[in-house]
């Protein structure tokens, strides 16, 4: 079949098509940065991450060019250091992670049968803190101020006494302002997979890539924010003192090491879970029949996902931890090769099974293949805790670590590129110019790292900048710097091949590579609102039981094909089993997410130079913004110009009490409750391990005073539980006078806490203890103000009629940030009062 | 809630990893705990309270988890509902994985002393 594009229209679905253009269509010039649409901003995604995929491409031929000859002169290393560092840092968290993420963005709305994300506009903030993120960092080299520390900035070498330039905060700040993006599309995609697929398309029918993706974004929310938690104490050790891991003041440097593999190890398989993801979808297409033992896949994902974030000592064995804790962590990190297995001998089944076909993305899965499980053998030698010291930081690690992630990512991403390469431009790839790109690049890589392991045996170090000759080494590395040239020479045959094939590759037909999911079912390109209509879909594969479901799609055939009302629509339907239950009304294209993004990257840029005053003036220009954005939400008359549905339609998302917004706030609280547990973590692990740590005999905390806040956190929990309560009773009388009064309940809770860390006199440059305290209680009083600063917008909200037994959704989603609280509270309570109390300073 | 209970529910699919994940962060942060707070006598090698509290736990948390990989099955086997059959087979499956991965990381503690 032809593009459905072709297909001619009776006059009444072409004004439809035209309808859903002007509702959902891109807007030109400058207004191009207000753009939200999930298509457009995961290309952005996907191009930006391509571009610093070659930035951190160069700064490995930079390395390759040092290490290629003994006694080289080529850096010094000062330099040497900054190469490697950013090498690292741009690889694994400005391409990796935003380039899958792009990914994702880009194609599971179109897997789903959905038109768009569920926060179209957080997509495109996610989108601009990762740009400028991005660019901040990068800005460091030019200034010649890089990060020297290694990509994993382990303290103290990253600490202000030995790293005293800037350079480890560019890392700091810039790598924590990329990761706002991160988490932002981790919590969208969460939301999006669980409650915006299309009609019928149980939980058990959904694309495997969805389920992979699912469980990439549910690590990234609990994942990341350790690493955010240890950036900010560092950062705050760096420019203020507080001694978090210095030692003689009561820190300890192995906590960094903590916080940052407590993120680090689940991002290897954050990073490696697309790619299988991938693969899971492209196998089944090429070997024509559907995938072996889809509930094994399912399980395999989800063990992979919990045991990832048990083996993150496995990195640091050699820090002196007793033996039977490394056994606990060397059994775990051999565990992971059991669901790893089973996906790879699924695969190996599903090709034996079928009818495979060797075309270009197949040339690229084989090449994952080869290489991922030789990455996944010498992993399972690192698990083993004898062979691990003997061959830690050196360059056996080095390219075990790459035989995993560019096995494990990069080689099925190019699968996936040249596989989705027509849904994006309507051409076919080119075979030629495609296979000599793999082969260049699959013998390049083999090349360079397989011959790394020997380097590494050898003894190489992986951080030394030169080497003497005696060391005989000068061979192997000789041969890994060819082979690395040579990889170069076939991704610069790869951007040759992608760029002459917009202009010059053959049209491509409907469904190009006979594949089974939806994203095939659309026009090509893709229009902005992905499906003019929304098809009932109850089967994994509608594309090969249904192969005219493209036209009846096209033709308005199936629901919400109306767009009179001029609003984006799509559906939400229940998680577990697909069916309707809300239309989500999405909001268009907007300055907001621009906006606050920049006010970021202000108060980012103001802390690197340390202008703190502008650093809290931006700040609170950013959170006026991100309020200001809030404001125009729900009923707001921008967001909604008519509310009328057609009867057979289930109700708009904000007449529920159970929409996207509440399992958005929900997912949120994942992150945020995983910063607070590292902070919980972080407090309790110097307690009891730092050496010179000092609990004083007193709390220095007004216990009344913490009461009386945590008294009035509990009346304005529970008021605001009861208005909720009455509104699913519809009863909304007193509604507004009692959001201003929570309001109130809240503001007295920050100036209660508030009090409390004036009057308690700490000291945190001084000591760890009281840097941490005071952090704790910074974060109870942050959470505390937004309670009820989003109460008090509550109650004008209900004043506008933005609120009320109609439209009762958002006092729902408010009251989960109020339970949220109300559980950190008097947790962080028990651990920085009670317990020390009861305790003293036994320690 | 109730109905989270139910071994066909997909929740089913987290929770014995879950319950993994908590036995392993207790059996670690205990022995960390234990081994800063008051270490044993390197001289009585296995023989020491530590061993025997994490060898208990694991075998109750392996034991429990047997137990709901069992139930599991039994759910499925039940059930006339394709999607909840399964939901839970594969969630009796990683029940049994979890059971498998607690024995095989707590095993250490009849050969390894704790705190050396």
């Amino acid at each position: 079949m032809s593009d459905i594009k072709d297909a001619t229209l009776t006059p009444e679905v072409q004004r439809l098509h035209e309808g859903m253009e002007k509702v959902w269509g891109n807007p030109k010039g400058i207004r191009a940065l207000t753009v939200v649409n999930h298509t457009t901003i995961g290309l952005r995604f996907m191009v930006t991450g391509a571009i610093f995929f070659l930035i951190g491409g160069l700064l490995a031929m930079l390395i390759r060019t040092q290490l290629a000859f003994p006694d080289n002169d080529f850096m010094s290393p000062e330099i040497y250091n900054q190469v490697f560092t950013m090498h690292g840092t741009v690889m694994m968290f400005l391409f990796a992670i935003p380039i899958l993420e792009g990914l994702a963005i880009y194609m599971i709305p179109k897997m789903i049968g959905a038109r768009d994300l569920v926060c179209p506009r957080l997509t495109a903030f996610g989108y601009f803190c990762y740009l400028f993120g991005g660019i901040i960092l990068a800005s460091s080299m030019i200034l010649e101020m890089a990060p020297a520390s290694g990509w994993f900035m382990y303290t103290p070498l990253s600490s202000g006494d030995y790293s005293p330039g800037p350079g480890s905060d560019f890392w700091l700040l810039g790598i924590t302002f990329v990761e706002i993006s991160a988490l932002s599309a981790g919590v969208e995609l969460v939301v999006s997979i669980l409650r915006t697929r299309t009609q019928g398309m149980a939980l058990h029918k959904m694309p495997l890539f969805a389920w992979y993706i699912l469980a990439m974004a549910l690590m990234i929310v609990v994942g990341f924010p350790p690493l955010i938690l240890g950036s900010i104490l560092l950062e705050l050790e760096r420019a203020t003192g507080m001694p978090f891991f210095d030692v003689a003041g009561g820190g300890d440097p192995v906590l960094w090491a903590h916080l940052f593999w407590l993120f680090g190890h689940p991002e290897v398989y954050i990073i490696f879970l697309p790619g299988a993801g991938i693969v899971s979808t492209l196998i089944p297409v090429f070997a024509g029949r559907p995938i072996v033992g889809y509930g094994w896949v399912v399980a395999a994902i989800i063990i992979m996902g919990f045991v990832s974030f048990g083996l993150w000592v496995h990195h640091m064995f050699s820090l002196g931890i007793p033996q039977l804790a490394l056994a606990f962590f060397s059994a775990a990190s051999m565990l992971v090769a059991i669901p790893t297995g089973i996906q790879i001998f699924v695969w190996l089944s599903t090709l034996w099974l079928g009818r495979p076909r060797m075309t270009l993305p197949m040339l690229w899965i084989v090449g994952f293949l080869v290489i991922f499980v030789l990455g996944g053998l010498t992993g399972v030698m690192l698990a083993l805790v004898p062979f691990n010291w003997q061959v830690h930081d050196t360059h056996f690690v080095v390219a075990h670590m790459h035989y995993v992630l560019v096995g494990g990512m990069l080689f099925p991403l190019m699968a996936g590129l040249y596989y989705w390469l027509p849904q994006v431009s309507g051409r076919m790839p080119s075979e030629r110019l495609g296979k000599w790109s793999f082969w260049l690049i699959f013998l390049g890589f083999n090349i360079t790292f397989l011959v790394m392991h020997w380097t590494g045996l050898l003894g190489m170090r992986r951080r030394v900048f030169t080497y003497d000759t005696a060391m005989g080494w000068d061979l192997y590395n000789l041969i890994s710097s060819v082979g690395g040239f040579m990889m170069s020479a076939g991704v610069a045959l790869l951007i040759l091949d992608i760029t002459l094939h917009f202009r010059f590759g053959k049209r491509a037909p409907q469904n190009p590579w006979g594949a089974d999911t939806l994203e095939w079912a659309m026009p090509k390109p893709p229009t902005a609102y992905n499906f003019v209509s929304l098809p009932n879909v109850e089967t994994r594969h509608p594309m090969w039981e249904n192969p005219e479901l493209p036209r009846a799609i096209y033709e308005g055939n199936h629901g919400l094909a109306n767009i009179e009302h001029g609003r984006r629509e799509t559906w939400g339907s229940d998680a577990l089993t697909g069916k309707l239950r809300e239309t989500i009304h999405l909001p268009s294209n907007s300055w907001w997410p621009l906006f606050a993004s920049l006010a970021l990257a202000a108060v980012c840029i103001s802390l690197l130079v340390r202008v703190y005053w502008a650093g809290a003036v931006a700040a609170l220009v950013a959170v006026v913004l991100l309020l200001r954005w809030s404001w125009e939400n729900g009923a707001h008359p921008k967001m909604a110009p008519e509310a009328t549905l057609e009867p057979s339609e289930p109700p708009l998302h904000y007449h529920t009490m159970n929409g996207p917004g509440v399992w958005t706030m929900s997912v949120s609280h994942l992150a945020n409750g995983s910063l607070y547990l590292s902070l919980l973590f972080g407090w309790f692990y110097l307690w009891t391990v730092a050496p010179e740590w000092q609990m004083p005999q007193t709390s220095p905390l007004s216990m009344p005073l913490l009461v009386l806040a945590g008294v009035a956190l509990t009346l304005g929990t529970l008021l605001l539980a009861k208005l909720v309560g009455r509104l699913r009773q519809d009863v909304d009388a007193g509604l507004g006078g009692g959001m201003y009064l929570t309001g109130m309940l809240g503001a007295l809770q920050s100036a209660l806490i508030g009090i409390v860390i004036w009057q308690a006199e700490l000291a945190p440059t001084e000591s760890a203890h009281d840097a941490t305290l005071l952090v704790a209680l910074i974060y109870a009083l942050a959470h505390a103000l937004l309670g009820a600063i989003l109460c008090l917008l509550q109650g004008l909200r209900v004043g506008h009629g933005f609120v009320s037994a109609e439209m009762p959704m958002e006092p729902v989603v408010v009251l989960r940030l109020w339970y949220y609280n109300l559980v950190v509270y008097w947790t962080l309570f028990v651990a920085i009062w009670v317990m020390p109390t009861m305790l003293g300073g036994a320690s | 809630m109730k109905h989270l209970l139910r071994l066909t529910h997909p929740i089913q699919m987290v929770g014995g990893l879950t319950i993994w994940s908590i036995w392993f962060v207790a059996i670690y942060s205990g022995l960390s705990v234990a081994c800063s707070v008051a270490p044993p006598d390197p001289g009585r090698d296995i023989w020491t309270g530590i061993n025997l509290a994490v060898g208990l736990a694991t075998l109750g948390t392996t034991a429990l988890l047997l137990w709901l990989s069992w139930a599991g099955v039994w759910a499925a086997r039940r059930t006339s509902v394709v999607r909840e059959n399964y939901f839970a087979r594969v969630s009796a499956g990683i029940y049994l994985f979890s059971a498998a991965a607690t024995l095989f990381v707590g095993y250490p503690v009849i050969f390894l002393p704790p705190c050396l």
